[in-house]
């Protein structure tokens, strides 16, 4: 699943079956390797921003039509949510940034982000424009520079662009392994 | 200027206005994808 999938999608109580919001951002650690939470807009076509952001751990599930939270409960105002959610980094937008290697080659630009399915919102990877044209798949390792231009990997990761999600399932465990970080 | 052409320029200008509030309006909702900021 990717990120980009993630925004826009209603936020929906499973008590109640009410849709409370829409999902604005999607706010990801690339340290710890999974989302951090997201920021909320009002429902309705021309709505502004919800002031009450959702932590993680209000996440009962992201599923591919809707993100499900227990009831409306679950948003959290800003100044009772973690800061990296209540307050994302305006310039910090990955999307579009550079792919560097740690020996300055160009991998390619951030496309999108991808989650596994099923989990806690955990990333395993980046989708990416190729540097030579088409799309790519690197994976993600625990520990990563990401700054809000570009996105800095290890030499080893070229050896890992992968083609397609299939690909970059089996190249997640064997990136890692290869880190020595399984 | 007749009180027709007035009123078709009038018009004009708030359906400009209408357009231009609809496009900010939607653009102040897209999203993005944010990396939170290093822990030192």
């Amino acid at each position: 699943m990717h990120a980009s999938q993630i925004n826009g999608l209603p936020v929906v109580t499973v008590q109640g079956g009410e849709d409370v919001a829409e999902v604005r951002d999607v706010i990801y650690s690339p340290e710890a390797g999974h989302l951090v939470g997201l920021t909320l807009n009002k429902r309705g076509f021309l709505a502004g921003r919800r002031r009450e952001v959702l932590p993680v751990a209000a996440i009962h599930a992201i599923g591919r039509d809707a993100v499900m939270v227990a009831d409306e409960s679950s948003l959290a105002l800003p100044e009772d949510a973690p800061d990296d959610v209540a307050h994302p980094g305006a310039d910090r937008n990955v999307v579009g940034d550079d792919v560097l290697t740690v020996g300055g080659v160009s991998l390619g630009t951030v496309r999108d982000l991808v989650l596994l399915v099923g989990s806690a919102g955990e990333v395993v990877g980046y989708e990416i424009e190729k540097a030579g044209g088409g799309r790519g798949y690197i994976p993600l390792p625990a520990q990563l520079a990401v700054s809000g231009s570009a996105l800095v990997v290890p030499d080893i990761t070229e050896e890992f662009v992968r083609d397609d999600l299939v690909g970059l399932g089996a190249a997640v465990d064997d990136f890692r392994a290869r880190l020595g970080l399984r | 200027m007749d009180a027709m052409n007035w009123l078709v320029l009038v018009l004009i200008v708030l359906l400009l206005a209408a357009l231009a509030f609809v496009v900010i309006r939607r653009r102040g909702r897209a999203g993005g994808v944010f990396a939170t900021k290093p822990k030192p």
